[in-house]
């Protein structure tokens, strides 16, 4: 496979979230870059690079960016979404463990590029010792000069501000995330109904997940081709792609969008345990389809490709389920993590996650009825589309999957009870 | 702002233009089910139970959060819009306790109303399996929370957030485990709080004073105004009778009226009934003794018989603007002075920016334009005094008293009983000049004439003699 670290490169460097093995390995050479751009012609070189949000949805950023407006009566902000909460996925606490100032120099770059002067990163509660390293890089970079009134030099004021989350799944959701922030529940808004920033206490906001910031530096130093060099032609770059479950080597490699699901599990994760077949893959988070081992077969890691197998790319995180793994026992997993996540601000997916997860609860323990399954998709329909936010639609589609691809899993509950 | 055409279940509507959808629907006494709108509160979108079909969208939409344009084209009703309603119905009642024969909502809960008119299926879900929260949580200011009930709407906590901004009431929990709740050590405590019971569309939120007391079936709403201060918020005196008992009032509820007090009354307006009819005036007494009324008025005219110089007659400024103009004639013929002393009626700690009048009476706006006096200037040497229940009757010294009362406890030489407010009709002018009827609600088996009653009466013996 071809080897391309972007985010990645100074992982393996020994000290690598110190400033000064960060500078030694070339760390905050891009910011000169940005200052000697006008803010929007960053804006236009992100447009052009093609890169695309990187917590899971997969939206343009350029574009993102190109809403917080310029005229200047309002502060806006920067807010980077720290809240990795999505089971399977591990890899922006990568980023924050091993190359901080890689973030905070994307910050730099992007708050530039959109006229902030306040970043704010929130960062998920139970991630106590990454939020300490970064604390500490940030920390460093205000004693450095780097951050602070004037950063590295330039007439230009950035404070970065690190917010901890409570440990609540949905505050990912980024309008969730801008509740919280402004010391609310973290419930989801309601959606816009025309093209828009988020509002952060009223103020335009541009919310950013950390892979996404810190792949701006490399873009801005060396151009968009370069970054389109990599990766497809709709989904170029790299991603951090993750891989857990039932692998040998499971962790965070980076790699090129459009790369063949089974060749990087076998290429970085060194195949299945034990030699065991593949069964399954969830691929790219918790929240995205399963994948059968068929479909996994003709799977690229590419956003149109996961589409057009009914999944989604999400975060990229896989995780890998060999030919032992009980389906409905994986789903409950799931669903447990749902039903506990829920927010519960919308009835479907307040009370929804509740019922699904007690139906398969029924199933394993052997209490389970003929029209359970069927009962399990109907109130799955319900769920999808009819929320204020994706939570629901995510959790209806991975119902959705294992039941449709793994029925006779389900029925031999059922058959084996009876 | 200019208006737009759309259709609605094939029906053309003219609306304004970007108004919500669900205002529209409203409007045109169009079926629309929904828990978490309210006029005053605005959308909060999550109860989910208010969507229909919009042509040219790929999945329905909630009409709290759906601007209305022009061409617009919307289905309420039809058989998949039908179904996602029916379906999110049933997962609003699958923690439901369905304990409708101990709720005091039962009869006016939108869960029962939904249920019963597209509801219908069998529970899909066991009793055991029902996430159990706690039952009677003693909020304060009158108000008991069953969280089991409860659907999350959360207009109560946007009352409290928005409406009164004190904050007192929030939803703690996450997921089927959410409750609404006071933060620890806290209560509901404000001067509006039991509006909370009113805004609960299910039986979360019910009111101290009136649970257990009746079923709602059984009331009949009677619009009104509240006497409780100038303000003159409007309400629905809700009464009824049992069986050869006297008619009974059992609350007061606000009622809409956006140029008055919008959605909402105060506690102490809501809760004010209870003086109807505790400790009343039921007989007539002359020199303390029992009399009755054709007695009474003989006892009247006999108080002229010692030609009475000066006359002062007092004028309670609760009365109706009929009953006021009434006494006005009276004293003419009496050739009396009348008089309304205001001063008593002025509470400043009552008041407030909102609905709280520091003037506490219901008509003091028609004293003032009737051009009643207010103050009394010659208090000496008074023969005859006669009070319309003012309540500063016993302040003032006279040879000789009549006083007209719906409460007991005053004492004069010739005692009338008098209506209250809710057992006749008339208008009250509000501290703002709006003119408000109310209705007679309450008809006793034994009645208490009104002062127009009264005066009649008195005129015809008078006539008689």
């Amino acid at each position: 496979m071809k080897e391309c670290k972007i985010v990645s490169r100074k992982f393996e460097i020994e000290n690598s979230h110190t400033l000064s093995v960060a500078r030694e390995h070339g760390g905050y050479n891009a910011v000169e870059a940005a200052f000697a751009l006008e803010d929007e012609a960053i804006v236009e070189i992100i447009k052009a690079s093609g890169l695309r949000g990187k917590g899971g949805g997969g939206a343009p950023t350029g574009n993102k960016w190109a809403l917080i407006p310029r005229d200047g009566d309002r502060p806006s902000y920067l807010a980077v979404n720290a809240d990795e909460s999505e089971p399977g996925t591990f890899k922006d606490r990568q980023i924050i463990a091993k190359d901080p100032h890689l973030l905070i120099e994307g910050i730099i770059i992007t708050s530039y590029a959109i006229g902030a002067h306040e970043a704010y990163i929130y960062i998920r509660g139970e991630y106590y010792q990454f939020q300490k390293i970064l604390q500490a890089a940030i920390d460093e970079a205000y004693v450095e000069g780097i951050i602070g009134q004037k950063v590295m030099g330039h007439d230009y004021r950035l404070d970065i501000t690190v917010h901890r989350g409570a440990g609540a799944y949905i505050c990912g959701e980024k309008s969730a995330l801008l509740e919280s922030m402004e010391g609310k529940r973290g419930h989801p808004r309601l959606k816009p109904h025309q093209q828009e920033p988020e509002w952060y206490f009223g103020n335009p906001t541009l919310v950013n997940n950390v892979e996404t910031i810190a792949s701006v530096p490399f873009i801005v130093k060396n151009g968009a081709d370069a970054y389109r060099q990599y990766g497809t032609k709709s989904s170029p770059g790299t991603l951090l792609f993750a891989l857990s479950g039932q692998v040998n080597r499971p962790g965070v490699y980076e790699a090129e969008f459009g790369a063949s699901m089974l060749e990087y599990i076998e290429h970085y994760g060194g195949g299945i345990k034990n030699g065991k077949k593949l069964k399954a893959v969830i691929p790219g988070g918790a929240s995205t389809p399963v994948l059968t081992a068929a479909e996994a077969a003709c799977t690229n890691l590419d956003y149109e490709t996961l589409r057009a197998m009914g999944s989604s790319l999400g975060t990229g995180g896989m995780i890998v389920m060999d030919e032992e793994t009980c389906m409905v026992a994986a789903l409950k997993n799931l669903l447990e993590f749902y039903h506990e996540e829920s927010c519960g601000q919308c009835t479907p997916c307040r009370e929804g996650t509740g019922w699904v997860d007690g139906i398969v609860a029924s199933l394993l323990e052997g209490r389970g009825r003929q029209e359970d399954i069927d009962r399990l998709l109907d109130v799955s329909e319900t769920m999808n589309g009819k929320t204020i936010c994706v939570f629901a639609p995510a959790v209806s589609g991975v119902i959705d999957a294992f039941v449709q691809k793994f029925r006779g899993e389900f029925e031999s509950y059922l058959r084996d009870v009876r | 702002m200019s208006n737009i055409t759309m259709t609605v279940n094939d029906q053309q509507i003219v609306a304004a233009e970007n108004e919500l959808l669900i205002k529209v629907l409203n409007q045109n006494g169009i079926d629309i089910s929904y828990f978490c709108y309210h006029d005053a509160l605005g959308a909060d979108g999550n109860c989910r139970m208010c969507m229909v079909e919009i042509e040219g969208q790929k999945r329905p939409q909630i009409a709290c959060d759906t601007f209305v344009k022009e061409g617009m084209s919307v289905r309420t009703k039809g058989e998949n819009i039908d179904r996602v309603r029916r379906n999110i119905l049933e997962l609003e009642l699958i923690n439901h306790p369905v304990d409708c024969p101990i709720c005091d909502q039962a009869g006016e809960c939108k869960l029962q109303d939904f249920y019963l008119d597209y509801g219908l299926y069998d529970s899909h879900i066991e009793m055991a399996d029902k996430v159990h929260h706690r039952k009677h949580i003693d909020l304060g200011s009158n108000v008991m929370l069953d969280q089991e009930r409860c659907v999350l709407c959360a207009r109560c906590t946007r009352f409290t957030s928005d409406i009164t901004q004190t904050h007192e009431l929030g939803i703690i929990g996450r997921g089927d485990h959410a409750r609404v709740s006071t933060m620890p050590g806290k209560q509901l405590d404000n001067p509006y709080a039991m509006n909370v019971v009113d805004l609960c569309p299910v039986g979360a939120l019910t009111s101290k004073d009136f649970r257990f007391a009746q079923r709602v079936w059984f009331l009949t709403s009677t619009p009104s105004v509240c006497h409780g201060c100038a303000k003159g918020c409007n309400i629905f005196i809700d009464h009824n009778r049992e069986k050869y008992k006297d008619e009974k009032i059992h609350r007061f509820r606000p009622r809409e009226n956006l140029a008055v007090n919008g959605y909402f009354i105060c506690d102490a307006g809501r809760l004010s009934y209870k003086e109807l009819q505790e400790n009343r005036q039921l007989q007539a007494l002359y020199d303390g003794s029992a009399v009755d009324f054709a007695e009474a008025t003989h006892y009247f005219q006999m108080m002229f018989q010692e030609q009475p110089k000066q006359i002062v007659i007092l004028a309670d400024a609760n009365l109706y603007t009929e009953e006021l103009e009434a006494i006005i004639m009276l004293a003419d013929r009496l050739n009396a002075t009348l008089v309304c002393p205001m001063q008593t009626y002025t509470d400043e700690a009552f008041g407030d920016a909102w609905l709280k009048s520091s003037q506490r009476a219901a008509n003091t706006k028609a004293i003032e334009e009737l051009g009643i006096t207010t103050v009394l200037s010659d208090a000496n040497a008074i023969d005859l005094l006669i009070s319309f229940n003012h309540p500063d009757f016993t302040a003032v010294t006279a040879k000789k008293s009549v006083s007209f009362q719906t409460h007991s406890g005053v004492e004069a030489d010739l005692i009338f009983p008098l209506a209250v407010f809710s057992e006749s009709s008339g208008t009250v002018i509000n501290e703002e000049g709006v003119v408000q009827r109310c209705k007679k609600a309450i008809y006793r088996n034994d009645p208490i004439p009104s002062v127009l009653e009264w005066i009649e009466m008195l005129k015809a013996d008078g006539e008689e003699r």
